[in-house]
C-alpha cells in the first residue's frame, strides 16, 4: 500500500529523539452493512476507511498516533510529532525488514465485492420469510448481512514486516414473537473470516429458524427462580462464561498490573482437572482466526490450562517483553485507529468425555442454560453476570419448562473449581468482545458443562 | 511535542461539503444530503505515577445520503480525494436501488419540525478554555487525580484503569434542499478504575466526570467517588433472596433509564420492538415524575443546534407526572406517524446514516436528599453499582436482571456490603414500584447523555444464595 523504503523511513523517523520500538500498521477497508427490518431492506450502506497508525514506546511508555490517509507527508508529519515528544536517552536501528510467515493460509471462494448486491438483498428476504414462516406469533425480524474486504500491512523496526487480506462475512437475526401480553426475542448468528462461502457451511434458513425458534419457545416461559442451582451450561456460546469470568483475567496487561486473581497462579491447579482450556487462532476460518495478529505476529495455538493447571496468559509483544515470555500472537486493535492489546482470539473449553444427556440427568432440580445474551465481569476479582436468554429448568433429570429473566452471577475461579463434568460435544459461536473501547471478533466455545452451583437472579422463590 | 497542530482542527468541513456536493451529477439522485465531521482526539493512559500510553488523532470522514425514486442509498468514506469521493456518491446510489421504496423517503421539510431553529450559545457547547491546557497540562492533570486518590485511603493498593480523554469535534451538513450549517464542540472526560484490599477481600469501584475543558473536571469528586466505592464494598457478604425495597444511586438509576428509553423512539413503537406501544396518555409512573429529553440543555453533553439530519433540537417533555406524553421521532418515524420531528435523529459518526436517539434524556429530580430516602426504608439495599445490564436487561421484552453490589440498608442506615446480589423485575413494574425520587441529579455519557437523581423503588426481588 505503500513502499518499503517509505515504512522504513517512518520507522527511522518515529526513533529519531530515542525510543526501544517504532512501528506502522497500515489498514484499507471496505465494509458493507444491509440490514432488514420490517420486511423489507430498510439501509444499505457503504464504507471506505483507509489509515495509518504510528506507534512509538520507550520504556513502558507508548506514543500512539493515527492518519487517515497515506499521503507522505501526513505520515512523516506524525512521525515528526510523535518524536518530537519521546526525548529519549535510549537509541537503536531500524532492521532490514523481513516478510513475516504464518502457517494459517487459507482460500477465500466467494469475495464480498463480487457479489451483487441484489443477490445479498435476497438472502435477507429469505431468512425474513422464514423466520416469519416458523410460527404466526413472530412479528418482527432485524436481520443484518455484513461484509468487509481488509488489507493490512504491519511493519516494526525489529524486522517483521506482514502483509494479509482479510475477509469477514456475517449474517445476524433478531426475531420478536408475541403471545397476549407476552414478548420475547431470539437471536442467532453466523460469522466467519470468509466470504460468501459461508453459507455453505449454514444456510441462512437456519439461522433463521433458530432464532425464531428461541424466540417462540420462550413465549411460554415461567419467572426464573431465585437462589443457588446447579447449572448445566450448553455447548458452543455457554463458553461465554469461560471467556469473560476466565479469560480476561489471563491476558497478560492484567496480570502484570496485579489486577487479576490469576495472577501468580501459573503452574497451579486453578480448575477441576477434567478442564483443558485453549485459545486458537489458527483455527481455519473462524471468527476469532487471523494470519498475523495486530502486531504481525503469526496466529498460533496456546493452552491456558491443561487439567486443571493453568500454563500460560495471553500475551500481546510488549507484556511479552515485559514478563520474558514468546508471544502468543494475541497482540489485536479494532482498527489503525487503535493501539494493540493482549486480546483473546477464539477460545474454548476443550471436550472431556461424558455424554450430554447423561449429564443433564445426574441432576435432580436445576437449570439448564443453553443461550447466553452476554454478560460482563470485574476480572480484578472474576465477579460475574450472565443474562441467560434461552434457558430451561432441570427437574428429575431431564429438562421441563423454559425460564425467562434468568441471569448467573458468580465468580470465575470458584466456578472453575466447582465444574463437576464435562461433556464430549465441543461447539463453537462468533461474537464481539469490547474492551479498553476497542471491539473485536472472538469466538467463545466449549461442550455442555455441569458447575455444582451458581446464584440464578431469577423472582421465583 | 508540537501541540499547535493538534489545537485547532483547520479541517475545512465547508469545502469538503460543497466539493462533494458539486460531484453529484444533477439527475442522477432525486435529492441528496451530506455529513461530515472531523475530530482532534487525545487519550493518556497513566499507570504507577506514569504516562502508560498517550495517543493523538486527527481525522474526517464524510457520508453521503441520497435519495432516489423514493428510496435511500448511503456509503461514506475516510478518504476525501475526488476519487475516493465520487466512488462514495456511486456506491450510495448503487445502494438506493436494493433498499425499500417508500413515500416517506424524502429530505425533512421546516414545516415539519417541532421546534424552531434557535441559536444556542456556542460557548457552551465549544470551550474556548479548552485550547488552554497543553498536552503537558493534561498529564498533570490525569497525574493529580492518580496521586489523589492514592492517598485518600490506605486500603487503595493499585489504580489499573485511569484514562483522561478529549477530543475538539466539528460536525457539518449540508443538503439538496438548501440547508447548509456546523457546529463545534469540545469534550472531556476522565475515568479511574481502583483495587483495594484488607487481608483476603478485594474490591474495585470506578467512578468519572465529564466535561467541556479540562479546568471543569472536578477531580476530587471522581477520586472521593471512586475509593468510597471500592473501599465501602470491601468483604461484602452474599445475602437470602428476598423481596425489599431498594434505592439506586443516580448512576444506576440513569443505566435502567437508558433500559426504559429504549423503547420510547418511534422507530422501536413502530416496529412493535416497544413496551409503550399505544400506552401514550396512559399512567406509566405510580408517582408524577417527568421525564426530559432536552436537546439545548446548556450544560448537556449530547447538546447541539441541529441534529443527525439538520433538524432543530428541542426540549421534549416524554413523561409528565408519570403520564407518557410523546416518543422521540426523527423526520422518517415522523412522518409515519403524522407528527413533527422531535430533533432526535442520532448517527454514531459518518459511517451511519440517522437513527432515533436520545439527547439529554434524564429524570427531573424532586428536592428529597438520599438521607430522606434511606430513612424511609426499614430493611433494604443501597444499589451501588450494577453489571451486566447489556446482556441481563432486555428493552423489547421488559426483562431487566442484573447483577449488583452495594450496601445493606438496616432502618434508614448503612449497615454492611452486599455482594453477588441480583436484582430482577420488568420495566413496566419497575415503573410502577418507583416510590420516591431524590434531588442529587447525575448524567451518564452513554448513547446520549443520561440523567437521574437516586430513586427509591419499593418491593424489588434481590437475589443471593
Amino acid at each position: 500500500m505503500i513502499s518499503e523504503s517509505l515504512i522504513k523511513k517512518i520507522l527511522k523517523s518515529l526513533l529519531k529523539s530515542g525510543g526501544n520500538f517504532s512501528e506502522v500498521y497500515i489498514q484499507k477497508k471496505i465494509a458493507n452493512n444491509i440490514k432488514l427490518e420490517d420486511k423489507k431492506i430498510e439501509n444499505c450502506s457503504s464504507g471506505y476507511e483507509l489509515g495509518c497508525g504510528l506507534r512509538l514506546c520507550f520504556g513502558d511508555i507508548t506514543f500512539y498516533a493515527y492518519v487517515d490517509s497515506l499521503q507522505e507527508e501526513k505520515l512523516l508529519n506524525a512521525a515528526e510529532i510523535l518524536s518530537s515528544a519521546a526525548n529519549s536517552s535510549c537509541s537503536r536501528n531500524v532492521l532490514n525488514l523481513t516478510a513475516s510467515k504464518s502457517s494459517y493460509n487459507i482460500n477465500i471462494d466467494k469475495y464480498p465485492g463480487e457479489i451483487l448486491p441484489e443477490a445479498k438483498k435476497n438472502i435477507l428476504l429469505e431468512v425474513d420469510k422464514v423466520s416469519r414462516d416458523y410460527s404466526s406469533n413472530v412479528i418482527q425480524v432485524t436481520s443484518r448481512l455484513l461484509d468487509s474486504e481488509e488489507e493490512i500491512c504491519i511493519a516494526n523496526c525489529d524486522g517483521v514486516y506482514s502483509f494479509d487480506k482479510v475477509v469477514k462475512t456475517m449474517l445476524a437475526v433478531n426475531v420478536v414473537a408475541k403471545k397476549g401480553k407476552e414478548v420475547r426475542t431470539g437471536y442467532k448468528s453466523l460469522a466467519r473470516t470468509c466470504g460468501y462461502e459461508i453459507f455453505n457451511l449454514k444456510s441462512p434458513k437456519a439461522i433463521a429458524e433458530k432464532a425464531s425458534r428461541i424466540a417462540v419457545t420462550m413465549l411460554d416461559a415461567v419467572n426464573a427462580p431465585v437462589g443457588t442451582f446447579p447449572i448445566v451450561i450448553g455447548p458452543a456460546f455457554g463458553g461465554v462464561i469461560f471467556h469473560e469470568a476466565c479469560g480476561h483475567g489471563l491476558e497478560a496487561d492484567a496480570i502484570l498490573k496485579d489486577a487479576s486473581v490469576f495472577n501468580g497462579k501459573l503452574g497451579k491447579k486453578i480448575a477441576n482437572s477434567a478442564i483443558t482450556a485453549v485459545d486458537d487462532s489458527t483455527i481455519p476460518y473462524h471468527w476469532g482466526s487471523y494470519k498475523f495478529d495486530g502486531e504481525g505476529h503469526h496466529s498460533s495455538r496456546t493452552v491456558l490450562i491443561k487439567d486443571g493447571i493453568l500454563r500460560n496468559y495471553i500475551y500481546d509483544l510488549k507484556t511479552a517483553k515485559k514478563s520474558n515470555k514468546p508471544q502468543t500472537g494475541n497482540g489485536r486493535r479494532q482498527s489503525y485507529k487503535h493501539i494493540p492489546i493482549p486480546r483473546m482470539s477464539n477460545t474454548y473449553i476443550d471436550n472431556g468425555k461424558e455424554e450430554p444427556e447423561s449429564i443433564i440427568k445426574s441432576v435432580n432440580k436445576g437449570i439448564y442454560a443453553k443461550e447466553f445474551a452476554g454478560g460482563q465481569v470485574d476480572p480484578v476479582t472474576g465477579d460475574f453476570v450472565f443474562g441467560v436468554s434461552e434457558g430451561y429448568l432441570i427437574e428429575n433429570g431431564s429438562i421441563s419448562v423454559p425460564i425467562k429473566g434468568a441471569t448467573l452471577i458468580g465468580n470465575g475461579p470458584e466456578v472453575l473449581v466447582k465444574v463437576e463434568a464435562i461433556g464430549n460435544d465441543l461447539d463453537f459461536a462468533p461474537g464481539f468482545c469490547g474492551k479498553d473501547g476497542q471491539s473485536v471478533s472472538n469466538e467463545v466455545g466449549q461442550p455442555t458443562i455441569i458447575v455444582s452451583g451458581i446464584t440464578v437472579g431469577g423472582t421465583k422463590i | 511535542m508540537r501541540e499547535d497542530r493538534y489545537k485547532n482542527p483547520e479541517t475545512d468541513l465547508v469545502k469538503i461539503c460543497k466539493d462533494a456536493a458539486s460531484k453529484i451529477e444533477k439527475g442522477a439522485v432525486d435529492e441528496f444530503e451530506i455529513y461530515a465531521a472531523s475530530s482532534v482526539q487525545n487519550e493518556i493512559k497513566i499507570y504507577n505515577g506514569d504516562v502508560e500510553s498517550l495517543s493523538f488523532s486527527d481525522s474526517n470522514g464524510i457520508g453521503i445520503r441520497v435519495f432516489k425514486n423514493k428510496s435511500v442509498g448511503y456509503a461514506y468514506t475516510e478518504v476525501l480525494d475526488e476519487g475516493k469521493i465520487r466512488d462514495c456518491i456511486e456506491r450510495a446510489i448503487l445502494n438506493s436501488a436494493i433498499t425499500s421504496r417508500e413515500k416517506y423517503n424524502y429530505l425533512p421539510k421546516e414545516s415539519e419540525f417541532r421546534y424552531k431553529r434557535k441559536k444556542i450559545d456556542s460557548n457552551a457547547i465549544f470551550k474556548e478554555d479548552f485550547l488552554r491546557f497543553s498536552i503537558k497540562d493534561k498529564i498533570n492533570i490525569a497525574k493529580k487525580l492518580e496521586i489523589l486518590t492514592k492517598g485518600k485511603d490506605r486500603k487503595v493498593v493499585n489504580i489499573d484503569n485511569l484514562v483522561y480523554d478529549d477530543s475538539i469535534s466539528e460536525v457539518a451538513i449540508l443538503n439538496s434542499s438548501g440547508f447548509f450549517n456546523r457546529y463545534k464542540t469540545t469534550v472531556c472526560i476522565i475515568y479511574i478504575n481502583v483495587i483495594s484490599k484488607q487481608g483476603e477481600a478485594t474490591s474495585t469501584g470506578d467512578c468519572f466526570d465529564c466535561a467541556r475543558s479540562p479546568g471543569d473536571l472536578n477531580l476530587e469528586e471522581v477520586s472521593a467517588g471512586a475509593v468510597k466505592k471500592s473501599v465501602s464494598m470491601l468483604g461484602g457478604k452474599k445475602i437470602k433472596s428476598q423481596k425489599v425495597d431498594i434505592i439506586l444511586d443516580p448512576l444506576v438509576s440513569a443505566q435502567f433509564l437508558g433500559v426504559i428509553a429504549g423503547g420510547l423512539t418511534a422507530d422501536s413503537v413502530q416496529k412493535g420492538k416497544s413496551l409503550f406501544r399505544d400506552k401514550v396518555g396512559e399512567k406509566i409512573f405510580n408517582i408524577n415524575l417527568d421525564i426530559i429529553d432536552d436537546g439545548t440543555m446548556a450544560s448537556g453533553l449530547a447538546t447541539s443546534p441541529f441534529d443527525g439530519e439538520g433538524v432543530p433540537k428541542g426540549k421534549t417533555i416524554v413523561f409528565k407526572n408519570g403520564i407518557l406524553n410523546t416518543f422521540l421521532y426523527n423526520i422518517y418515524t415522523a412522518r409515519k406517524d403524522s407528527t413533527s420531528s422531535t430533533g432526535n435523529a442520532s448517527r454514531a459518526s459518518y459511517s451511519s446514516p440517522p437513527d432515533v436517539g436520545l439527547s439529554n434524556f434524564y429524570i427531573k429530580p424532586s428536592s428529597s436528599t438520599l438521607d430522606r430516602l434511606l430513612s424511609l426504608v426499614d430493611n433494604g439495599f443501597y444499589v451501588m453499582d450494577i453489571i451486566g445490564l447489556h446482556s441481563g436487561a432486555n428493552p423489547i421484552s421488559g426483562e431487566m436482571s442484573v447483577g449488583a453490589k452495594g450496601l445493606w440498608i438496616n432502618k434508614g442506615s448503612l449497615e454492611f456490603p452486599v455482594k453477588e446480589a441480583t436484582i430482577a423485575t420488568d420495566i413496566l413494574s419497575f415503573c410502577k414500584s418507583v416510590d420516591m425520587i431524590g434531588s442529587d441529579l447525575k448524567f451518564l455519557p452513554s448513547g446520549g447523555y443520561l440523567g437521574s437523581p437516586s430513586l427509591l423503588v419499593r418491593d424489588i426481588m434481590v437475589g443471593g444464595s
